[in-house]
This record gives structure tokens, C-alpha cells and sequence, in this order.
């Protein structure tokens, strides 16, 4: 009862609702309840996931079943760990200070959040992105550089007959590119690039699939599938 | 389309403006994701999110006496986090720009490729808890969509609804409630 009770002025506080003489209480429990502050932290993860922006997101249909991985398959996710992160450090050890510039704030909230092993990985891992997309969007030759004439027509993509690189079916073409070297990632990704697309896929041999092209995504899943066979 | 409130957070604001740490807490994990999410869809990285979004909650402590609620506190910090965004691409020769991706471009992640086609429904866990929600008994589901997607406030809701502020503030929170629990239940279930 008093659990709900706390609760519920949570989560009129969140809303800008609770009474002034009612803040104090709220305020003080919070700063040393990990479960309210993570219930807080959820309200907003919930807010913002209702009211995201769907023209970022580009739905994709499926016919799958639920996908019930909420917090670990969307921008909001990193928002999620981290916020967690941030709010706990803070909540507990961060004292700001207006009085002057707050690096020790500013290096604990660092520190709490980007080891220098995880920075390093991942400044690598986009650098070899990077390089990678911007050949891929550049370089004509380098999407025809290493095909080797997959066979995709239990897809029903055909190789066409002019330029060797392309694979056709109906409205789609795209070319491909295998990469022995992981390219850092171990995640679907893609791009969307004009009016083409740029997918990479790793896959389970330790090689990188790079599509490029007008490709929907339920194409891009099969094609990968088919070469992971 | 949702309000603008303005009051919506000026009790809590003015605390933080007199040093009150707790209100600023409380002001930074409410506005956090939507902070990340707008400078994630600027930058596209996750990581550059990540230390501009730190940056931005710093700047907006240090800052907070200035800001006089001529806009709402969101908007107000909103183009802190952008003007450190833009400062960002243009002192760290921001190496995606050089991409020369056109800017409607969009990057997700997923979880893994072991099941791309799971993986790949990014919206589809968004489009459950819609679902859930409107699965909601109709007077929680009135009372919090309302508040969350409109913007209303309880006296508003109260007003359309026909129901005392306390009953609105009441069904909000059980809502809100009930939508964690399934996306507890949700992330169980996967794992």
C-alpha cells in the first residue's frame, strides 16, 4: 500500500502533477531507491519509445512472431543502459557544482559509461565502417571486385547477362561483396543511401556480407541466409 | 499531436535553479531518452550520443539559472544538445559526413544475426505495446494515452473525461503500471 502509494506520487511528479508540499518526500526517497529510480528511468524509456518518431525508424513488416527484445533492439536501448548508468552514478556519488568548470562530474559520468577498452573497440569498428561504406558508395569497381558469382536463383535472383556484378529480380538489383574480415561488427546494420540501400551482414563463418542496391530488407534477410547456408 | 506544456516542469525547474540536485536528477532521467533519441538521430552513433548527451546534461546544470521558461524546458535543452551536436561535427571532422549520406539516411542495429528476421521487426515490439495499450480497459487506456501521447494535463483529462483529477492521476499510474509489466513480461520472455 505505502509502495503504491509512493508509486503513484512518482508518477504524478513525472507528469508535473504532484503538489508542492508532496515534492520534498518524492525527492528524498528516490535519491536512495535503486527500484524507483529505475521506475522513473522506465516512465521516460516509455515515453519516448510512444511518442519516438516512426519516420526514423522505417517499420519493416514481418511475419515473425513478437519480438518481445524491447530494450535491446532499437536506439532507445543504448538510451536505456546508459541512462541506468548515469542516473545511478549520479544519484550517488556526483555532487555538481556551478561554481566552475565540473570536469570531475563530467569524467566520472565518462568513466561510468565509456571504459577506454570499449571506446577504442569501437572507435576502430567505425573507422572500418566508415572506410568500408564510403568504397562501397564511391567505388564502382569495388562492389564487382570480389563476386564470386554466387548462385541466387533459389531467391530468384538472376545474374544479368550484361554486367556480371548484378543480381535482378523483378524491380530489385543490387551487387554483393564478401569480406573475409569482420569489419568490426557483429549486428545486422544498414544504411539507407539515395534510393539504394546499404546492408551489412556478419556471418556465422566470421565473414561480412555487403549488399548494395534497390533491395528491400526481407531480400537482404534471404540472400544472407542462403550464402550462411 | 502532442502539447507543449510549460508548467509542466517548473516546480521541479525552479528547485534545480536554487542547487537542488534531487529536482535536477529527477529532471535528467525524464528528459535523458529523448535527449539521446534526438541526438542519435542527428549524429547516427551511439557513442557520440552517448558523451553528447552527458555533455548536454552538464551544460544544461551549469546553465539552468538562464533558462526563464519562455519555452518549454525540453525545447530549451533540446537546442543545447543540438548546438553540441553541430559544434561536434564540425571540430571532429566528423568522418560521416564525408559518406556524403543523404540525411534522411537511417542505421539500426540488432540484437544479433542469429534470427535476422526476429531481429529485423525494429518497430514491431513498439507496435506490441501499442497494441498492449489499447488493450487496456478503456478508462485506463482514455486516461493515459491522453497524457502520454497528447499532452494533456490531469485537470484537462478530468474535464473530457468527467471524472475527478484524482480518479485520472489514479488510472495513469495504473497504466503506466500495467505497460511495464508487459514489457518486463516481453523481455522475460525472450530471454
Amino acid at each position: 500500500m505505502k509502495n503504491n502509494d509512493i508509486n503513484e506520487k512518482l508518477s504524478a511528479l513525472y507528469d508535473g502533477e504532484l503538489d508542492e508540499s508532496e515534492i520534498n518526500s518524492v525527492l528524498d526517497t528516490l535519491s536512495s531507491d535503486k527500484s524507483l529510480q529505475k521506475k522513473l528511468s522506465n516512465y521516460a524509456l516509455m515515453s519516448s519509445a510512444l511518442n519516438i518518431n516512426e519516420g526514423n525508424i522505417q517499420p519493416i513488416k514481418s511475419k515473425n512472431r513478437l519480438n518481445p527484445n524491447f530494450w535491446l533492439s532499437n536506439g532507445i536501448t543504448a538510451a536505456a543502459s546508459v541512462l541506468l548508468t548515469i542516473v545511478f552514478v549520479n544519484f550517488d556519488t556526483i555532487n555538481f557544482s556551478r561554481l566552475g568548470p565540473d570536469n570531475e562530474a563530467a569524467n566520472r559520468l565518462s568513466l561510468a559509461i565509456n571504459s577506454k577498452e570499449a571506446k577504442d573497440i569501437a572507435s576502430l569498428s567505425q573507422e572500418n565502417l566508415v572506410d568500408h561504406v564510403l568504397k562501397v558508395i564511391n567505388n564502382p569497381e569495388f562492389m564487382s571486385s570480389n563476386n564470386s558469382d554466387i548462385d541466387l536463383r533459389n531467391v530468384g535472383f538472376n545474374i544479368n547477362g550484361q554486367t556480371s556484378s548484378q543480381y535482378i529480380k523483378g524491380n530489385e538489383s543490387f551487387r554483393l561483396r564478401l569480406e573475409k574480415k569482420n569489419l568490426g561488427i557483429n549486428k545486422v546494420r544498414y544504411w539507407k543511401h539515395g534510393n539504394k540501400m546499404i546492408y551489412l551482414v556478419p556471418l556465422a563463418d566470421g565473414r561480412v556480407l555487403t549488399l548494395y542496391g534497390n533491395l528491400n530488407s526481407e531480400s537482404a534477410i534471404k540472400i544472407a541466409q542462403v550464402i550462411d547456408q | 499531436m502532442k502539447k507543449n506544456n510549460l508548467d509542466e516542469d517548473s516546480l521541479l525547474i525552479h528547485r534545480a535553479q536554487k542547487g537542488d540536485t534531487g529536482a535536477f536528477n529527477f529532471l535528467m532521467t525524464k528528459y535523458y531518452p529523448r535527449v539521446y533519441a534526438s541526438l542519435f538521430a542527428f549524429t547516427k552513433s551511439k557513442e557520440d550520443s552517448e558523451d553528447l548527451a552527458q555533455q548536454t546534461f552538464i551544460k544544461v546544470w551549469k546553465k539552468i539559472d538562464s533558462f526563464r521558461g519562455d519555452s518549454a524546458f525540453f525545447t530549451w535543452v533540446y537546442r543545447i544538445a543540438i548546438n553540441l551536436a553541430k559544434n561536434h561535427v564540425v571540430s571532429s571532422n566528423y568522418k560521416k559526413d564525408k559518406i556524403n549520406i543523404s540525411s534522411d539516411a537511417i542505421e539500426m542495429d540488432f540484437a544479433s544475426h542469429a534470427n535476422p528476421e526476429t531481429d529485423l521487426m525494429h518497430s514491431q515490439s513498439l507496435n506490441n505495446v501499442r497494441s498492449f495499450i489499447n488493450s487496456l480497459p478503456e478508462n485506463l487506456r482514455t486516461a493515459f494515452t491522453l497524457r502520454e501521447s497528447d499532452g494533456l494535463s490531469y485537470e484537462e483529462i478530468s474535464l473530457i473525461t468527467d471524472t475527478p483529477i484524482g480518479t485520472v492521476r489514479s488510472r495513469i499510474f495504473r497504466a503506466r503500471e500495467s505497460v511495464l509489466e508487459f514489457m518486463s513480461q516481453e523481455s522475460t520472455n525472450e530471454k
